[in-house]
This record gives C-alpha cells, structure tokens and sequence, in this order.
C-alpha cells in the first residue's frame, strides 16, 4: 500500500533539486573568484600587505621617476648588501616624490604608484599575459609634469618660511611646481647608513617638514576665497558683474549689520560713497561687498559651487589630499552654516573656512580655464617594457560658463594692474603680460601675524599659468606672496614662450 | 518501479570476488590519457618555471604516480566490472594537481622519518595518493554487496558515535582545535572517516523510514511535518554538531554533517518544510554559539572584516584573497606565484587550508573554474549513481557520498574566497593529509560500486522495519 503512493517517488527528481542547488553554490564560488581575481585584484596586487609587493621591493629595482624634460628624480643605488635603496635629486621634490624606504615604508608618488614603480600594477588583461614573459615584474618610470627648475626655485623663494607654492597649466591641469617648506632630504630616510637617525630627527621637527603643506595642509583662506564667493554669486545667477549695493558705501564707515553682528571692513577709502561693482569691489577688496554678495547667494548655493569646484571631498588628484572646507556644516541654516552671520564672514574668506594651497590653485586655473575645472595630475606617463601609458587631461566639470569666469577675470585683472589694486598686490604683475590675481591676508584672530595668500594666473587673456602661493603667518597678503607669485610667473613664462 | 528486483547478470550468491571476465573501459582509457597529458604539462612547466629546464620537475614522483593511476585502470578492466568510468580520471586529476602542488610546495612544511631518511612533503602526498588510488580501487572492484552497510546501520552509528567520543576525550589539540586523534604511532582526522560512516547511517534510516516520513503528518501551524518523533534524529543530528562545535571547535565539520543531512533528509522525503526547520535550527545554533564562544564570534567577525586587521587575526584570509588577486585571469604559472618574504609562506597553512588559493594565484581564475568544474564533475556522477540505483538505500547512500565531497568542496573554497567564514575542512582530493585522502577515497571506492548495475541486487524493500514494527496501529489507521 505504502509502496504504491502517489507521494511517493523514485529519488531521482530531488535529487535533480538538491543537483541544482549545489551547482548554484558552485555558481556562486565561480563568481566570488572573478570578483577577488578580475574585479578586486588591481586594488589587491598594489597593497602594501601583498607580499609580492613586499617581495619586490627588496629584491627588483624599482623604476625611475622623471620630470617633464626627462631630468632623474629618483634613481636606485645598491647598499652593502646588495640590495636596493633610492637616491633622489634633492630636497626640493621630497614634498611631492616622498620616499621608499625598506624601514619607513612610503610616501608621497612612492607610494600612490608604488604597484607602477614595482612593477606589479596593470589591469587584469595585460596582467594576464605576464606569466608567458621572462620576469613577472615589469618596473614602470613615472613621468612627472613636474618642472624641476620651477621647483626648486619655488622651493627658494620661500626660503625658511613655512608655506606652500602650487604652480600648474590651467588648461591640462599638468602641475609645474608643487612646493611645500620647510621641506626634508628624503634620500637620508632611504639611505641605510642614515636612515633611523634621519627619520627621528624628522618625526620629532615641531615645523613637521614631512608634511606636505600644499596638498594636506588647511588654511584659513582670506580675501582670496572671494573669487569662490564670485563664481557662486554670477553661477547661481544671484548677482551679475554690475551688481552694486546702496548700503555698501556706508557700511564701510559703521560696518554692516549682519542679525547684530557688525561686519566691518573700512581699508579702503579711497572709494568713497560709490557703490562698488564686480570689478571694483574686486580691485579693492571689498569685504562688505563679498558678504552682502554671499547672504544674496545663500548658504546652500555657496557650498555647491565650491563643491563644484573641489571643497568638501578630496581632491582628484596623484596624491591624497586634505579636504578643503567653506563651513564646519554644523549649523541648520541652509548649507551646514549656524547663521546669516557665519555666512557673510564666510564669504569673504574668514568664518569657518579652510583650504588647501592646491584647492585655491583649481579655483585660479578654473577661472583661468573658462570656467572649466581640470582634473590636476602630476604623473603624464607611465613608461615600462610593456609600453607607455599616457595619462591625459581630463576635465573634471564646466563649474561656470565662459563669460562669467570672464567678467571674474576682468575683476582679478583690475586687483593686479588697477589703480587701486595694485596696491594691495604689489609685485605680482608680470611684467609686460596681463596678469590676473587675488591677493589674501587671512586674519587668525589672537596676536599671530595672519597668513599671506595670492592666487593667479597669467597671462589673462590666454593663460599658460596659474599659481596659489600661501606663506604661514607672514603678514599682508599683498607684500609677500604676491611677489613671490609673480615673480615666479615670470620666470615660468619666460622659460616656455 | 525500483521495488522489482532485478536478476540480471548478478550471481545468485552474494561473494567477494566474482569471476574474472575482463571488459574494456575505453572511455576511461581516453580520459586518462588526457589526464595523464595534463599533469606532465604542468610538471614540465613546473621544471621551467622552479629549475629552468625543460623536463619534468619531480619526474619520478610523477611516474609514480600516473603508473598508480594506470594500475588501477588496468585492475577495474580486468575485473570487468561495469561501474563508472568518469570518476577515476576526474579524481585522478584532482589528486594530480594535488601532487604538482605538494612537489612545489617547501619540502620542510611537513617531514617524516622512516628508516633514517627525511622524506618531505611531497614524496609524502605522494604515498597517501598512491594508498588513496589502491583503497579506492580495492572498493569499487571487490564491493559487490551493500548488506555489510546496509544491515548494521546502528554498528556503524555506534562506530561513529564511539570515534567521536574518542577524539572528545583523547583528542590533541592541533592549533586550538581538537580533531586529531593519536593512539600510538597512529593519528588521524576521524571526522574525515566520520562522514563517510554518517552517510551509511543516513542512507540506512532514511530508507528503512522513508514511507512514514512522506505519509505521516502532524500538523504545526501552517506547517506539515512528519510525526514528531521522526524529527528526533534531526534534532540528535543538531545537538551532535554543535557538539563539535563546542568540544572539538571543528565548525568546518559540523557545518557540512549538518547541511549533508539536510539534503539528504529533503532527497528521501521531498519536504522542504523538514529544510527550513533545520535551517532555523541552523541558525539558532549558530546564534547561539556566535554567542557563547569567543572562537566562533571571532570567526565571524574576520569574516565580515577580514581587512580590518591585516597583519593579525585578518591574515590569513586576507593573504589568500592576495593570491587570488595576484593570479588574476591567467594565473602567474605553475611555480611562479607564493611569493616568500623572509624565507616565510604568505599563507601558512596553505597546503591543508589553502590549496586553492595557491592554485587561484599559479592557475588563476581560469584553473580555479576548472578545478570546481572536476568538483561538479565528480559530484554530478555520484548524484546520478544515486538517482538510477535500484533502491532508495542506494539512491540515498550515492547521493549523501557525491555530498560530502561537493559540500566539503564548497566550505573550504567558499572560505578561501571570502563567500562563507573560514573553516579549517579540507579540500578533498587535493590538501594535504592522510586522512581526508584515504576517507575520500572510500567515497569513490564506494560510488565506483554502486555504480555497477550488474551486481547483486538489492533486497525487496521492506514495511517491517522495526519503528513501523512498533506502530502497526497508526500506519493501518491512515489506509483506506
């Protein structure tokens, strides 16, 4: 009777199913090995836990890192023992090359291309192919956009101040000078005969030389952070370049009641009571037309163009970066700020506002470049046996259209070579080239003396350069950096007609 | 239907040795010269790549090893038997590429002495494959009744049961966990052995109850089970696992007794509510253990973050998604990939945990489908063993054998790419060890038998097991 029921079968029809089930968990291990071999493993095969990246470094020499005319920044040398360690140019690149060392590990393009310097790197189809050759390393030399000249000159000119230079091509984004001081001898971290003393000495420098400023250092901005303010106001259409405000002429003597809280400014009164417009208030630097200009944007509308421009995430860049901020975004006003108050101080570059040297070079090149943001690169090649990988520019976003990055241009023009302007930028045109720029002198409350900051580029009406040059607590904006900004210029212009 | 007993060919007379009549296994014949063809490939390209010479990198071991492989072919031809002729190479690739690897390996992972010679890791491997190869050939050439399986389910429970206490009391601890057992010169794994002895366990009270489990029902809720006390072996079954779990820390072991009984459980019966009960009670054990013991919650967590500490308890997970990566598409050849820092593995224990990431890295993501795809191989000849067997015990005893290879495959590869948390099972056929080479070999001794249609056929099933002996009354109570 049993025997016979319809409920029961032969096995053959779950074992079908139980068949099924074990062949999708097969499935499913198929799958899990395409992700951690193809998809995961460029991630996988740089890290610096992988221990054919280990491996490697002791035993296979690493490529060669270059500066765009071919110079050798960083070579190998071999220590008693026979294996190899790094020897760079000198001081200069430390910031931006860092080093490779057997007992310190890595920094700065040492260790973002370490893979590519080792050898290791390449997607999963070339890599594929490695097996049928000889060595299953192929080291790769890293072509800079880096001007070594440029450099160490940029490196000079701050001397034994600390501070930060950035120097790039508004147009490719290729980064010419990438300065940071005080800056280190990285060769004596690589070095086995002078390593460990080098590297505590280093540690314990309360300048933090190993720091580098331009890219992970923040800054209270100033009055450079103004021409954020510009491309916010003309690109969210709150203003347009003939703005004027009826109430600014007078807020310069009593200050400008912003919810109580006066916003002060009164350092130029050579204008009088004519109301100021784009340009003008520009070539100035006029505070309270900035701050009326950033309550008109509105906080949500600020924060979104210098998110546009880079703020509020790193950066695209060779090298990590710090984040660049316009507020802490705490507050519950529109865009993170507390209130009405810590805008109008924002936008002229003195709430809660801090960045990066290299961020305040994109926002130059930016409006150098029409109002298109290009990606910043420092490595324009990857050379290996396999073959030369390019690296291209790549243009990150339109951020504002061209005629408004324009009028922002005119206005950075007048701040160099205006009657007025001049004065506050002193030594920062190049001579016989339209040059453009805004020059900062960001308060740090307290006794200290405030930071001095200049943002440029030149020439304006076809710009080769932009630069961002920051000199810690050095005093106005306009009698430091401004003539280290363009004196630099000119030597770079000078030296690529 | 399969209660017809068949006559056949089979001599009336249940014996050991039949008569010998040789007969050809040309498919097996091809298929190993494949095989053969594959592993001498791999070892040249194992000599260029190790000792840059274009000959084989270990040739005698290799010999030695494809003349193992040859004999047992040359021994199940003249047997003339008619038993399957795709496992024997499938798993004699399997156990090849195992060989390759061991042979690369550092000789000095694993050395023995016999008779004042160190012999290393491979020669060792070597000699368990060959041991393998004779166990599993013996089995499925001599093996022509299943009533020494069949009849005594409840010795070999015991059996089990008897080996299990053993390795709780006598066991040496191994790395935290308990699943060693040495009595004198002799040590071994019994939960390799263990499984095997489960699945006859299963196959003989699945089968003898299979008719109570689908007819009888009670209702809970909206659910429809079996007679509850039926559902006492299931929760015995459970209660034994997290037994190992707790006293042995083996949870490799207890998660594949445990999900091989669940599918074999859902194979007899067809009920799914019977899988989602012990689902449930997997994952309340799971819970509870997770709970309980700080080695079972560590597990999980590595597994859910094994980057969260690469250079501690992440390491060696994290070092074998390394190799994978490595490997990439192609792999990096045999020989080629493992790269030593120090003079040290990446992966300790990568020829008993690991294989396949070693493999994933030498053959890449290539090799790693191939060698899964033998795995499907093996498990879709035992499985179809079982669903053309002649009765349910048969059916049940292939398909709980082709599980315990194919689950046991899943849970280590599963753990060695990051899909389940790692448990230290073994990689049948290819890890390293004695005894999970020797245990599945009887496996495939096994499935070679049953798969021999020609032999004794089974006894008529029967309705006088001694459970349907006990409650004539219920069973006459639901007949019409």
């Amino acid at each position: 009777m049993l025997a016979t029921s319809s409920r029961r079968r032969p096995l053959g029809r779950t074992i079908l199913h139980v068949a099924l089930v074990l062949s999708m968990a097969f499935g499913v291990l198929a799958a899990a090995g395409g992700y951690w071999s193809v998809i995961e493993a460029p991630d996988l095969v740089r890290s610096p836990y992988d221990p054919a990246v280990i491996a490697a470094a002791r035993t296979v020499p690493r490529g060669k890192i270059l500066d765009r005319a071919g110079l050798v920044l960083a070579r190998n040398a071999k220590d008693a023992n026979g294996e190899f360690y790094r020897v760079y140019r000198g001081p200069a690149i430390s910031q931006v090359v860092g080093y490779a060392s057997q007992s310190y590990g890595r920094a700065g393009l040492e260790r973002a291309y370490d893979a590519e310097l080792t050898g290791l790197a390449g997607d999963a189809l070339t890599g594929a192919f490695r097996k049928f050759g000889a060595s299953q390393y192929d080291p790769g030399d890293l072509v800079l956009s880096l001007d070594y000249g440029l450099q160490r000159d940029a490196v000079r000119a701050l001397g034994t101040r600390r501070g930060a230079i950035v120097m790039l091509d508004p147009t490719t984004g290729e980064v010419r000078a990438l300065a940071s001081t005080p800056t280190y001898d990285a060769s004596t971290v690589t070095d086995p005969a002078t390593a460990q003393k080098a590297f505590a000495a280093l540690q314990d420098d309360k300048d933090q030389p190993l720091l580098p400023r331009a890219t992970l250092g923040r800054y209270v901005p100033g009055s450079v952070f103004k021409i954020v303010t510009a491309i916010a106001g003309l690109g969210s259409g709150a203003v347009t370049p003939s703005t004027t405000y009826q109430e600014q002429p007078a807020a310069e003597k009593r200050g400008l009641l912003v919810k109580g809280f006066r916003v002060h400014d009164g350092h130029h009164p050579q204008t009088g009571s004519t109301p100021l417009d784009l340009v003008s208030a520009t070539e100035v630097s006029c505070n309270i037309w900035y701050a009326l200009t950033g309550l008109r944007t509105g906080g949500a509308d600020l924060v979104a163009y210098a998110g546009r421009l880079g703020f509020g995430a790193p950066l695209p860049f060779d090298l990590p970066t710090a984040v660049s901020q316009v507020t802490g975004g705490t507050g519950k006003a529109p865009g993170g700020f507390v209130d009405d108050v810590e805008l109008a101080n924002a936008s002229y570059g003195q709430g809660e506002t801090f960045v990066t040297p290299l961020q305040m070079a994109l926002v130059a090149a930016t409006v150098a470049n029409d109002g298109a943001l290009m990606r910043p690169r420092l490595v324009t090649a990857v050379r290996s046996k396999a073959g030369t990988r390019e690296i291209g520019p790549e243009r990150v976003r339109q951020v504002i259209p061209a005629d408004e990055a324009n009028a922002i241009t005119d206005a950075m023009v007048a701040a160099v070579e205006g009657q007025l302007g001049r004065q506050f930028t002193t030594g920062s045109k190049v001579p016989g080239v339209t040059t453009a720029g805004k020059s900062g002198t960001a308060e740090l409350g307290g006794t200290g003396e405030p930071h001095s900051w200049f943002i440029g580029f030149a020439p304006a009406e076809a710009p080769r350069i932009a630069i961002a040059v920051l000199v810690e607590q050095a005093g106005r904006g306009g009698e430091v950096a401004a003539p280290i900004a363009g004196q630099l210029m000119a030597q770079y212009l000078a030296a690529n007609p | 239907m399969s209660a017809t007993p068949r006559t056949a060919s089979a001599p009336s007379l249940p014996r050991i040795l039949g008569p010998i009549r040789p007969r050809p296994r040309w498919t097996e014949t091809r298929l190993l010269a494949i095989v053969a063809l594959a592993l001498v490939v791999g070892s040249l390209s194992l000599g260029l790549t190790l000792a840059h010479r274009f000959v084989p990198y270990d040739p005698g071991g290799l010999a030695i090893y494809l003349a193992a492989l040859g004999g047992a072919h040359v021994a199940m031809v003249l047997a003339g038997r008619r038993s399957d002729q795709i496992l024997l190479p499938a798993v004699g690739l399997l156990g090849g590429i195992s060989l390759l690897l061991m042979q690369r390996l550092p000789q000095d992972l694993v050395t023995l002495d016999v008779g004042g010679s160190t012999i290393g890791l491979g020669d060792i491997q070597l000699a368990w494959l060959c041991l393998a190869i004779a166990v599993a050939t013996t089995l499925g050439i001599v093996v022509r009744s299943d009533t020494w399986l069949r009849r005594y389910k409840y010795t070999w429970a015991a059996v089990g049961i008897a080996l299990l206490l053993l390795t709780f009391v006598l066991g040496v601890d191994v790395g935290g966990q308990r699943l060693t057992l040495r009595i004198g010169p002799v040590s071994g794994q019994p939960s390799e052995l263990l499984k095997v002895i489960l699945v006859v366990f299963l196959a003989g009270y699945l089968s003898e109850n299979r008719p109570l489990l689908i007819e009888q029902d009670t209702r809970l809720g909206p659910l429809r089970l079996p007679p509850l006390p039926y559902l006492a072996p299931m929760v015995a079954m459970w209660a034994i696992a997290l037994g190992i779990v707790v006293v042995q820390r083996d949870l490799g072991a207890a998660l594949l007794f445990f999900a091989v009984f669940l599918a074999l459980l859902y194979a007899a019966t067809g009920r799914l509510s019977l899988v989602l009960i012990g689902l449930v009670l997997f994952v309340l054990g799971s819970a509870l253990m997770a709970s309980l013991f700080d080695h079972v919650r560590a597990r999980i967590d590595i597994w859910i973050d094994p980057f969260a500490d690469p250079l501690g308890t992440g390491y060696q997970i994290v070092q074998s998604l390394h190799a994978f990566a490595r490997g990439g598409l192609l792999g990096v050849g045999l020989g080629a990939g493992l790269p030593m820092v120090g003079g040290r593995l990446p992966i300790p224990e990568i020829h008993t945990d690991f294989p396949l990431a070693a493999l994933g890295e030498e053959l890449g993501l290539v090799g790693v489908i191939a060698i899964l795809g033998l795995y499907l191989v093996v498990v879709e000849r035992g499985l179809r063993i079982g669903a053309s067997a002649a009765d349910d015990f048969r059916s049940i005893l292939a398909t709980g054998l082709a599980l315990v290879i194919g689950v046991q495959a899943v849970i280590i590869a599963a753990g060695d790419l990051k899909v389940l948390p790692l448990t230290g099972v073994t990689l049948p056929f290819i890890s390293y060890g004695g005894s999970s080479l020797l245990a599945n070999a009887v496996v495939v001794g096994l499935l070679l038998a049953l798969s021999d249609k020609g032999v004794e056929p089974p006894p008529p099933p029967t309705t006088s097991g001694w459970r349907s002996r006990l409650r004539p009354s219920r069973l006459r109570r639901r007949s019409p």
